[in-house]
């Protein structure tokens, strides 16, 4: 039996073997060689591509770049969302690599936040946090800490430390005695099919009873449509981290062990592959 | 959703306080709103925070926030020319 702790160290080291091209109506100087990176699923796409922006920055002149952003398959691909979950949602029945699309110019307003420094991914980063906290334990956790250690939850992150982010990140997993629990899941579903951004409501992790709720609980409650009746097929994946868990597991230990740093449970909905 | 305007520190208040939004609005819609409203220059930043403990991100939808951290029927949202709560 795997250890649980094995899985936050499964969890953390996930990677995704991509490949990066140029937009063919950028203009470069000369031809722009595709550029093959693994990016860390727990990560954000602006915080581990600086390879890639200098790479392509060297075939471009200097007024043609602005900044950098993402496309798949036609969808710009939003850098405040988990890597693993872009992938999880837009790309996971696709062959390897991933390909992803590099644009320097037309940043779409309308799909992308902008992102002009780290700082911004790390108030994002931190603003997950803190929020995810409220949920759990009403802000106590992560108020009672020191600023110094926010910024070591960052800087585990930013750089692949796993000891020195969960260090600071297992008093975030930790609950009075007395409960269960968590006072509510930090989770949010999304759905590539849906005109909404994702599904985030207030789940207790206990019932009333006091038996524990599991991912099949917090599905019938805030997406049933993702669960299709009992015999007949399964037309959809419920995905975390590129797994199918199954629907018995706790949702208590889920968010314990396969939140993102964040702290947050991001699930995806896909259509299952038909073959 | 009822969405109640706070201001923090010397940020000018709102003569109107108490707003009702749509379940769709984002973050970034209601920020765009309050700085018309309080005739801010588009450039000047505008921090919102729930709870007084996390800033929401601009595409965040009000209804979501308002299912998770509403009380009294309504949401309450600080918002701060500086940032506040970090």
């Amino acid at each position: 039996m795997t250890d649980d702790k094995d899985v936050l160290r499964d969890v953390w080291f996930g990677r995704i073997p991509t490949c990066f091209t140029l937009y063919q109506d950028e203009i470069t100087e000369r031809e722009a060689e595709p550029y093959y990176l693994l990016l860390p699923r727990i990560s954000y796409l602006t915080l581990v591509t600086d390879k890639v922006k200098k790479h392509f920055q060297k075939v471009m002149r200097q007024e043609e770049v602005s900044e950098i952003w993402f496309e798949y398959e036609g969808t710009p691909l939003k850098w405040h969302y988990p890597i693993g979950l872009l992938f999880d949602l837009h790309a996971s029945n696709t062959a390897l690599p991933w390909s992803i699309t590099v644009h320097f110019k037309n940043f779409p307003e309308k799909d992308l936040l902008h992102c002009h420094s780290k700082d911004v991914i790390e108030a994002h980063f931190m603003a997950c946090i803190k929020e995810a906290d409220a949920l759990k334990h009403k802000s106590q956790v992560i108020n009672e800490m020191q600023k110094k250690d926010h910024k070591q939850l960052w800087m585990g992150l930013q750089n692949d430390k796993f000891e020195q982010f969960w260090a600071i990140n297992r008093k975030l997993m930790e609950y009075p005695p007395e409960d269960n629990g968590f006072r509510y899941i930090p989770f949010r579903i999304y759905q590539a099919t849906t005109e909404r951004p994702f599904i985030q409501k207030l789940f207790r992790p206990i019932a009333s009873g006091g038996q524990l709720h599991t991912l099949g609980d917090l599905l019938k409650d805030v997406c049933p449509s993702a669960i299709s009746p009992e015999d007949g097929e399964q037309k959809t994946q419920v995905m975390i981290h590129g797994i199918e868990p199954m629907l018995e597991t706790p949702i208590q230990w889920l968010s314990e062990h396969m939140s993102y740093p964040d702290n947050f449970l991001h699930i995806s909905i896909i259509p299952r592959p038909t073959d | 959703v009822d969405v109640l305007l706070k201001a923090v520190g010397d940020t000018p208040i709102m003569k109107t306080k108490k707003w009702a939004v749509e379940r769709t609005r984002t973050i970034q819609g209601l920020v765009d709103f309050i700085k018309k409203f309080l005739k801010l220059v588009a450039s000047e930043q505008l921090f919102i925070y729930v709870n007084q403990s996390f800033a929401p991100s601009p595409d965040q939808e009000v209804g979501t926030l308002y299912e998770c951290f509403g009380s009294d029927g309504k949401l309450v949202l600080h918002y701060c020319k500086t940032q506040a709560w970090g």
